[in-house]
This record gives structure tokens, sequence and C-alpha cells, in this order.
């Protein structure tokens, strides 16, 4: 078989749910500013306001799945404890990562910083997602609402394009097999 | 004649302007509160000082620090919207302790600043 049930999840986690999520956060942002700088007559329409509250609501829907799959499927099988004296650890990445002085930090640093700052993206992008739907076009034109918007998915924007790029590190090193 | 390049629809920002934005406010700053809960449940466990159950073996303890932040930001969140959702509220301190919190929280999950405790 070419790819396994671990190596599909991972795929599902880092380039779908992940790739999809950098993706329509940046189109967000992109959008609201884009709003941001046309102000006046000009200001946001309802087609604009519900495409926003949309992509708000997709990239919440997307960290969300990314989080839960990352948390609860792809982690365990991470951090599985290999049998007693035991060589190969090919299948048990953690174990693999920390047997090594030059590859610990990869569990110490990068994995660690994944296990909790994408649910800090997921928290702030449900808040974006929820005033999206709720306000429309208020979030649009309100320019207190939209620049802490704005702030709080640039943050996001950060925090996934940071955790992305240390599982790429680890995925890299001790792949999900 | 319409003026060139104009959209067909309407421009209905104006119209929405005065809806109060307590709501708003509320989902902001109960998401800086639940991303300082995520950096304090993840150092206190580091420091040893409190360690959140396990929630779903497999996954160890970050099931139950990750649960334990996510009920402390609906909880936040919950009551912040109920007192704040027909409000005008002033966005600036909201957004500033909203952001502190923020800042905080990510620092709290930073490996890095574990290793100082």
């Amino acid at each position: 078989m070419l790819f396994t049930d671990r190596s599909l999840w991972t795929m599902i986690h880092g380039i779908v749910l992940g790739g999809i999520a950098l993706m329509a956060l940046f189109a967000a942002l992109v959008s609201m500013s884009t709003v941001r700088t046309a102000e006046g007559p000009y200001g946001a329409t309802e087609g604009q306001s519900r495409s926003v509250a949309r992509l708000t609501v997709l990239i919440a829907l997307v960290l969300w799945l990314g989080v839960l799959v990352g948390t609860y499927v792809i982690f365990p099988p991470y951090r599985a404890t290999p049998p007693e004296g035991g060589t190969d650890l090919s299948q048990y990445p953690r174990s693999l990562l920390l047997a090594s002085p030059d590859t610990a930090w990869l569990h110490a640093f990068a994995m660690e910083s994944k296990e909790h700052m994408p649910w800090i993206a997921v928290m702030l992008a449900t808040a974006v997602a929820f005033v999206g739907v709720r306000y429309r076009s208020t979030l649009l034109m309100n320019a207190q609402l939209r620049n802490m918007a704005m702030t709080l998915l640039a943050i996001c924007f950060a925090l996934v394009s940071f955790v992305a790029l240390m599982g790429v590190f680890v995925n890299k090193v001790a792949p999900l097999q | 004649m319409a003026t060139a390049g104009r959209p067909r629809e309407a421009n209905v920002g104006a119209a929405r302007q005065d809806v109060a934005n307590g709501a708003a406010l509320a989902s902001f700053l109960g998401a800086g509160i639940g991303a300082f809960a995520m950096g304090f449940f993840a150092s206190i466990n580091e420091a040893g000082i409190f360690v959140a159950p396990t929630l779903y073996g497999p996954a160890g303890g970050v099931s139950g620090r990750t649960t334990f932040a996510i009920a402390a930001w609906l909880m936040a969140w919950g009551l912040l919207h109920n007192r704040w959702k027909h409000r005008q509220i002033a966005s600036g301190p909201v957004s500033a302790i909203t952001l502190t919190l923020i800042g905080l929280g990510i620092l709290g999950t930073f490996p890095p600043v574990w290793r100082l405790f």
C-alpha cells in the first residue's frame, strides 16, 4: 500500500486542512483590507459582507477540524511508547526524535508548540466568524471592529504558519508511516 | 445615468453602523481570555503546579489542558455576551486587554518560556 492510514491523516491535517486555512486566512485579510481602502460611497455591499462572513466561518470550521484531527487522530500514534527493548523506532516518532540530541528539539520545541498554539488560533477564528455572521456589513464598515477582526486573523495566520512549518520539520525527520 | 463601476447592490454599511458592538467585543475578549487560559494551563502543567486530568488516554495530558482552556473560553464568552450584547462598549480598552491576553497566552504555550520556571 502506497500510503498508510496514518500518513493519509497527516496529509489531510497538514496539507488539506492547514493549506485551506492558510489560503482562507490570507483571502479574508485581503478582502477586509480591500474594503477598508474603499470606504465612503463605495463601501461594502451585502454580497461582499456575506462573502467575508462565509470565509471567516470556513476558516473557523477548517481550524476546528485541523486541531481535532491533530490532537485526537495524529498525536496519539506520534506519542505512542515503543515496546521495551525495541530498536526500530520508525513507528514511534516522538521516541525517534528524542533518541538523538540533534533531533530532540523537534519534539521539545516544535511538537510541544503544536500541541497548544493551534487551539488559540481556533478560538480567535471562531470569535471573528461569530462577529462576521452576526454583524455582516457592520463588521466591514465599522473601522474599530474591522481592525480588531483583522488583527485577530493576522495573529491566526502567524500562528497557523508557524505550527505548519514546525509540522513540516517534524514530518520530514520522523513521519507517521 | 448610473455611475460607472458602481456595484449593483446597495451599500448597506451605513444603515447598520448603529448596531451595538457589545456582542462583538464580548466575542473578542472571550477569545483573549481563552487564549490566556490555554497558555496558563500549559504553563502551570510544565511548572508542576496543576496537571489537568487526561480526558483521552491515547492523546495524554494535552486532551485535558485544551478541554479546560476551551471550557474557560466558552464560559467567559457566554458571561460577557449576556452582559454586553445590547450595549455599546468602548472598544479601545477592550481591544488592548484582548491583545494583551492573547500575547500572554501565546507566551504561555511557547516551550522556551517553560524552561524559565
